[in-house]
């Protein structure tokens, strides 16, 4: 019992983690249309900035040397005017063509920064260790908590709360929800479109950042394709949740993670190596039930 | 023109000629750079010292920019170039199309650093050696070294099954474990992309009794993303793992690293081989500073051992020297004694040096060497 409990939390906190992906690149899909791919870009981007661009192999630390709330904000920020910037170069002339070239100019813009850290920081992966004091675990009741685990659920949690209240209460968040409703008809109706969708993808940035902070606490290392896995698991979770619905981006992201976990866990050893074969086909599966996601109200054109 | 070479005989005037097909840009530039700078060291030591049969050795350096079609197009104009033998990017994929290029021309490539025994004859050809130790090698080595000189009597296995590379190195600590009767007590995979991999550490927790060492078979980052979230997960456990994780720059990722082992070429700072620091310190003064990785002293033994073969053949024609490299039996080089034969062109029970982790860089422990010798059927896992 307490080896479930114990799988089920490494579950959670993985989920949670994917949930927030999932999250940025919902928002972003659900006011233009886009699937950002340059999502994970965005988080590898993130984790760079933690140190000094040069091509040395072991790299003075830049923001990570910095008391850790100037830390988050810095590459938050960094995260954010990145977000803003490939919107205005790359998204914003393209959003009358059709939805094909957005998401073809996502892939550009994604290969872009790939090389662009390749050329800065060389091609070797480096390490980094910030939040060395969440590096160690707490044990309850023979249930082990790692400090970045528990951190990234109650981020992620508190993310998630202070984005309905800010979707919910606030007249900007309104106008988002009702842009990702229905783009044109919140247009007609007097919703600025460069605005909301900028907003849309500063939220995508602050997702971003703090994923990176996330993910190298747990891993501290850097490398140019450490956001792939993360963005396709998330991409796949919105697409399990329902494109376009923000709860079903988390709940999808939540679904990536338990089931990756559960897998990994309770495969027999040969069939482990394959853990993601499995995953993906139980998506397939889910999709198969409900092709429009569990969240959309109905399958209208959006997919 | 006439004149010049009627003047000293034709066979001193021409040069020898070696063809280096090399990632100086791309991802593989980062692991392909030294050794090729260390191999350009010995090739001017050879030429300060009069030469190889007396002949100037010239050479070329084309960069494959980290690109497989490149490779085999780059291959392909040193040997038009008129290049005596290859040498090829120290990785299987990347650096067989060149060697599948010299193979064809019927020229000798070796693979500065290549750990995949398909780098010889059975993957490329016959003409086609890889500098470095067999993955698998380095796998035997670490479970007899737990075994003999730590004294450890069960073992988990974490296994990167993201890379071939990786799953030979676990192939071989398993073949290696058992041959010393130790137990596996459980085993686990994880993949290059894996963010977390909480999962496998609980699994490691949950087994009846606290193993005596893990082998973890990885290579960076992922590895030393694993050995992380294990530490941080309180299992302190001695790790061994592979050739892969070896080099100083990623233990600041693991701030109070301990009892971290890996077999490895050589150690930058205290190696206890005075050949190997009288390397390091050529190549300091030859490139203005000291290597990176261990990795580099492969392309010195590279033009090392094929300089061995041509001055025993006295010649530089492919099958007389071939020969003499499949007869190699712990031929001397800077990299420790180099064996081949006709049917395995990487090395499989080359001493290693045994390195630990102490305050934050990998100190050198011992020169271990291994018993247990992978045979065919190992080096290819032609049984998986």
């Amino acid at each position: 019992m307490t080896h479930f409990i114990q799988v089920l939390i490494d579950a959670v906190a993985i989920g949670s983690l994917y949930a927030l992906v999932a999250l940025a690149i919902g928002l972003v899909f659900g006011v233009m249309r886009l699937i950002n791919f340059a999502q994970g870009d965005y988080i590898t981007i993130g984790a760079y900035s933690l140190v000094v661009p040069s091509a040395a192999a072991t790299p003075a630390l830049m923001f990570g040397a910095l008391p850790w709330p100037a830390m988050i904000l810095c590459v938050i920020l960094t995260v954010v005017v990145l977000a803003l910037v490939t919107e205005r170069l790359a998204f914003r002339p393209l959003r009358n063509s059709d939805l094909t070239s957005l998401l073809i100019s996502s892939f550009a813009v994604s290969y872009f920064l790939q090389s662009l850290i390749l050329m800065v920081h060389g091609g070797r992966p480096k390490t980094v260790s910030i939040g060395d004091a969440l590096s160690r675990a707490v044990e309850i009741f023979g249930v082990r908590l790692p400090g970045v685990q528990l951190l990234t659920m109650v981020v992620a949690l508190t993310l998630l709360i202070v984005l309905v209240l800010f979707l919910k209460k606030t007249p900007i968040g309104i106008q988002l929800r009702a842009a990702a409703e229905d783009f044109q008809m919140a247009r007609l109706l007097g919703v600025p479109a460069n605005r909301v969708i900028a907003i849309a993808f500063a939220i995508s940035g602050i997702l971003g950042g703090t994923i990176s902070l996330l993910v190298i606490i747990q891993t501290g290392t850097l490398d140019i394709r450490m956001g792939l896995m993360p963005t396709i698991f998330a991409f796949f979770a919105t697409v399990i949740g329902g494109m376009g619905s923000l709860p079903g981006a988390v709940v999808g992201g939540y679904i990536m993670g338990i089931l990756s976990v559960l897998l990994q866990a309770y495969l027999p050893a040969e069939l482990r190596p394959f853990r993601d074969a499995g995953v993906f086909s139980i998506v397939i599966l889910i999709l198969l039930v409900r092709p429009q996601g569990i969240f959309a109200k109905t399958a209208k054109e959006r997919v | 023109m006439a004149l010049a070479s009627s003047v000293a005989p034709a066979q001193e005037a021409e040069p020898i000629k070696i063809g280096f097909a090399t990632a100086l840009s791309g991802w593989l530039a980062a692991y392909d750079q030294e050794p090729h700078q260390a191999a350009i060291l010995k090739i001017e030591e050879i030429n300060k010292a009069g030469g190889l049969l007396g002949r100037k050795i010239e050479y070329q350096v084309t960069d494959t920019k980290t690109d497989l079609t490149l490779t085999a197009n780059v291959a392909a104009s040193l040997i038009d170039w008129g290049a005596n033998m290859l040498v090829v990017p120290p990785d299987f994929d990347y650096g067989a199309p060149a060697a599948f290029m010299a193979q064809n021309a019927n020229l000798i490539a070796i693979s500065t650093g290549a750990s995949d025994p398909k780098m010889g004859v059975q993957g490329v050809g016959s003409n086609v050696f890889s500098a470095h130790s067999a993955g698998q090698a380095a796998g035997i080595v670490m479970a007899e070294y737990a075994h003999d000189k730590m004294n450890a009597k069960t073992a988990f296995m974490l296994e990167d099954v993201s890379l071939e590379a990786h799953k030979s190195s676990c192939a071989g600590f398993v073949a290696g474990w058992e041959n010393k009767g130790g137990e596996l007590v459980g085993r686990d995979s994880f993949r290059m992309e894996d963010t977390s991999i909480a999962a496998q550490i609980t699994r490691i927790k949950g087994l009846a009794s606290e193993p005596d060492i893990i082998f973890l078979c990885s290579g960076l980052p992922q590895g030393a993303s694993a050995v992380r979230q294990v530490r941080a997960a309180g299992i302190d456990t001695p790790i061994l793992a592979e050739a892969g994780m070896s080099g100083d720059y990623w233990l600041g990722g693991v701030p109070n690293l301990k009892d971290f082992y890996v077999p490895t070429l050589m150690s930058i700072s205290d190696d206890p081989r005075p050949e190997v620091n009288k390397f390091i310190e050529a190549y300091k003064a030859r490139w203005g500073a000291l290597p990176t990785t261990e990795f580099s002293i492969l392309g010195y033994c590279t033009i090392e051992q094929w300089a061995a073969a041509v001055e025993q053949a006295q010649s530089v024609e492919t099958e007389v020297v071939l020969a003499v490299m499949n007869q190699f039996e712990d031929q001397p080089t800077t990299c420790g004694p180099t064996s081949y034969s006709d049917q395995i062109h990487i090395q499989v029970s080359r001493p290693q040096l045994i390195a630990r982790v102490e305050n934050g860089s990998f100190r050198s422990v011992e020169i271990f060497r291994n018993q247990f010798v992978p045979d065919l059927k190992l080096l290819l896992r032609s049984s998986n």
